[in-house]
């Protein structure tokens, strides 16, 4: 995925300056995607060469805004409309890590999990704290829905561990 | 003080011991998460927590009291601590108000008043708008909401929650935790017996039985987080 179709999406609502964009971007994701102002003006300047926007003048106070074109809004649509791949996502350290302390020998597996447990659980609850804090934002309110769902797919892969390796040493 | 303090509590039953030596409390305005494989002894925990099973040896006290020495543990039961369990137990034949009511009415309270209690509880979760509705009339989470306000009606110092979130789907559980959560922080204190990460994370505390045994709690985050 890109900046490109996540500002393209916020212009959808209307022509919008660097910085509003910025501001939107980062609520919208719940601050789990921080942009700097620098990558919301390569990105506009990449998205005008390109045709899918275009400088609209500027409001009162000079800022130049920006607007999605008919191009623009088809792009979107087609990224909207494609859904994303299970491609290339980086191996996961924690299955490594788990794979090898089974096959290592002297490696007390169970600590290992335990351990593992205990650090995802601090971070769903952390999670947990956030989305408690949001007061009305469901886009924000969705992104941290997201991590926790990944945290807690995370802790059941564990407890199969667990179940898996009791079960063969039995 | 703590509201609920279990020392040293071990449970047998016959000759396979469900707890072996088991030591927590739950503090006023705390949410304490405990979760664990099946049979870890989560819901052992649960029932001598509540006073509704005795430990073989160990002590359970609920505000300083001692469970062992308190004579009407009915009455405890119904005054001093609230239940939520996954089958809810809601009476079919009775309004949800009048479910409600109930624990109050056994315990002597007049009519008038007990209804005046189950409205407010009822309101407190939200769900007084459906206070003259029968449970088969009601959605899986507007039960639960009830169920919840007739665990909170009365003077409630501890709430004792088993799998609340059963078969709901997630955002209702969502909004069950977040319901616990607010009981909290007006001061009860909650034990939550699941085996859902997703709403252990809502505790202040996550206490991981395995075996019998506290394997782990994530006691050190609660303070960092402080």
């Amino acid at each position: 995925m890109s900046i490109r179709h996540g500002l393209l999406a916020l212009l959808s609502g209307g022509p919008r300056y660097g910085y509003q964009l910025r501001v939107e971007f980062e609520a919208s994701t719940g601050a789990t995607w921080p942009l700097n102002i620098g990558q919301v003006y390569t990105t506009l300047s990449r998205l005008e060469r390109d045709g899918l926007v275009a400088p609209g003048g500027a409001d009162d106070q000079g800022r130049t805004l920006y607007a999605i074109t008919e191009a623009g809004r088809e792009e979107l649509a087609t990224w909207f409309a494609t859904p994303v791949g299970q491609t290339d996502r980086p191996r996961d350290e924690l299955v490594i890590k788990i794979a090898m302390a089974v096959a290592a020998a002297d490696v007390d597996v169970a600590g290992v999990i335990l351990a593992q447990r205990m650090a995802t659980m601090r971070t769903l609850q952390e999670l947990t704290r956030a989305k408690r804090g949001v007061a009305d934002g469901a886009a924000q309110r969705l992104v941290l829905d997201s991590m926790i769902f990944k945290a807690e797919a995370e802790q059941r892969w564990l407890d199969h561990c667990e179940a898996v390796l009791k079960e063969r040493k039995a | 003080m703590s509201v609920l303090e279990m020392r040293e509590v071990t449970r047998t039953f016959g000759d396979v011991p469900a707890l072996r030596g088991v030591t927590l409390a739950v503090g006023r305005g705390e949410l304490l998460a405990v979760m664990g494989p099946s049979g870890s002894g989560k819901s052992t925990l649960l029932n001598l927590a509540g006073g509704l099973d005795r430990p073989t040896s160990g002590s359970v006290s609920v505000e300083g009291a001692d469970l062992a020495s308190v004579r009407d543990l009915a009455a405890l039961r119904r005054g001093g601590i609230g239940y939520v369990f996954q089958d809810l137990n809601l009476i079919p034949s009775l309004t949800a108000a009048e479910n409600v009511m109930l624990p109050r009415e056994l315990d002597g309270v007049r009519a008038g008043r007990a209804r005046e209690e189950a409205e407010a509880a009822l309101r407190e979760v939200g769900a007084d708008e459906v206070a003259g509705r029968f449970p088969g009339e009601l959605s899986g989470g507007q039960r639960q909401r009830v169920a919840i306000a007739r665990a909170l009606v009365g003077e409630r110092c501890l709430l004792l929650a088993d799998e609340p979130t059963g078969a709901l789907d997630t955002a209702t559980g969502d909004d069950i935790l977040r319901l616990l959560r607010e009981r909290c922080d007006a001061g009860a204190a909650v034990l939550l017996v699941t085996h859902e990460p997703r709403y252990a994370a809502w505790a202040d505390r996550v206490v991981y039985l395995r075996d019998g045994r506290v394997a782990d709690s994530t006691a050190e985050a609660l303070e960092s987080a402080r």
